[in-house]
C-alpha cells in the first residue's frame, strides 16, 4: 500500500551523509533504521522532555522493521513522518515514513516499538506523564485515511 | 501466520545453519551501554551479503542480475554488547520467483538461544530496469543445494 505524507502527523527533515550511500549509489537499508531512532528519540527529547543522559525512564526498542520501497541517495533531503498506531501503559508503537523531500509517497515505511523501563533496573514501567502528552498527539485510529488535516 | 510468527521465539543455534562470528565494536555501543538497536540490523545485513557473495557468487559491481534489500525486520529478545563476539546466523525461510526470505538470528557469545531474531528478504532486480527478476537459476541452485 502506498503511503503519503497525509499519513503522517508530524515531520523531521533528514539530512542524507556521504557515508550513507553503499555500494549500489544509494542510502543503505541499515541507514533507515538510524533514520527512525533519530526522528523518534527527538521527538521525545523535544516534545516529551526525554533527557537521554539523565531520564530514570527510559525507552528501548524491542521489534523494528522496515520495507524500502524507493532508492534515495547522498546528497537527498529527506522527512521522517512519524505517527502513532499504539499507546499502551509502557509501550508505544511508532510508525514511520521516510520520504524524499518534495515527494509526496514515501520511499521507506517503517515501525519502531519503544517499552519504556525503569534506568536502572531495565523492568517496564509506566511511561512519564509528559512523554504520554506528547505521544498522544500523533495517535491515530487505525483505518484512518484521513489523519492529518488535509 | 506461523511464518511471521517464528521471530517471536528465540530459536536455539541448530536453527539456523549458516553462521559468522562477528567482532563486535566500541562504537557499537549507545549510551544506554548495549548494541544499539541499529547495530543489530548491520550484523543481520552482514551474515546474508557474505552468504549472498562467498556462497552465491553475486558480483554486485559487474552481474546484470543482483539482489537488494526489500524488508528487514528485528525483535529484540536480550541485550548484546561490546566487547563480545556475537554469532550472526541465517537460514532460508522461502525462495520465490524473484525475492528470499531469510530468517537471521543473533547469539551472545557463549550463549545458545538468540538474542535477536529477525527476517531479511532480498529481492533480485535486473541493473538497467532496477526491476524484480527471477532469481538467476545459478544462485537459486546454490541456495537449493545450501539450504535443501
Amino acid at each position: 500500500m502506498t503511503e503519503t505524507r497525509r499519513d503522517y502527523l508530524h515531520f523531521r527533515p533528514i539530512q542524507t551523509r556521504w557515508n550513507d550511500n553503499d555500494l549500489y549509489g544509494h542510502v543503505n537499508n541499515v541507514v533507515y533504521y538510524s533514520y527512525v531512532d533519530t526522528a523518534v528519540n527527538l521527538y521525545l527529547v523535544d516534545e516529551g522532555g526525554l533527557d537521554p543522559q539523565s531520564s530514570e525512564v527510559i525507552g528501548i526498542c524491542p521489534e523494528s522493521h522496515c520495507n524500502f520501497h524507493k532508492a534515495v541517495a547522498y546528497p537527498d533531503r529527506l522527512d521522517a513522518g512519524l505517527r502513532v498506531a499504539h499507546l499502551g501503559n509502557s509501550s508505544v508503537r511508532y510508525e514511520i515514513g521516510i520520504f524524499l523531500e518534495g515527494d509526496d509517497t514515501a520511499a521507506a515505511t517503517a515501525y519502531f516499538v519503544h517499552v519504556f523501563v525503569d534506568r536502572a533496573t531495565h523492568r517496564p514501567t509506566q511511561m512519564p506523564a509528559t512523554i504520554r502528552a506528547a505521544l498522544e498527539k500523533l495517535l491515530v485510529v487505525p483505518g484512518d485515511g484521513d489523519k492529518a488535516d488535509g | 501466520m506461523a511464518e511471521a510468527d517464528v521471530e517471536h521465539v528465540p530459536g536455539t543455534r541448530a536453527a539456523y545453519p549458516y553462521s559468522v562470528d562477528f567482532a563486535t565494536r566500541w562504537g557499537d555501543n549507545d549510551m544506554l551501554g548495549h548494541l544499539n538497536n541499529v547495530v543489530y540490523h548491520r550484523v543481520f545485513e552482514d551474515v546474508v551479503t557474505r552468504l549472498t557473495k562467498f556462497d552465491l557468487g553475486v558480483d554486485w559491481v559487474n552481474d546484470a542480475v543482483y539482489p537488494v534489500a526489500i524488508e528487514s525486520q528485528c525483535r529484540f529478545h536480550h541485550e548484546l554488547s561490546w566487547p563480545e563476539t556475537v554469532t550472526a546466523a541465517l537460514r532460508i525461510g522461502r525462495i520465490g520467483r524473484s525475492s528470499v526470505l531469510y530468517h537471521v538470528a543473533l547469539f551472545g557469545e557463549g550463549k545458545e538461544t538468540a538474542a535477536a531474531s529477525g527476517r531479511f528478504v532480498h529481492v533480485y532486480i535486473d541493473r538497467a530496469g532496477k526491476r524484480p527478476t527471477d532469481i538467476p537459476p545459478a544462485i537459486r541452485a546454490k541456495l537449493e543445494t545450501l539450504f535443501g
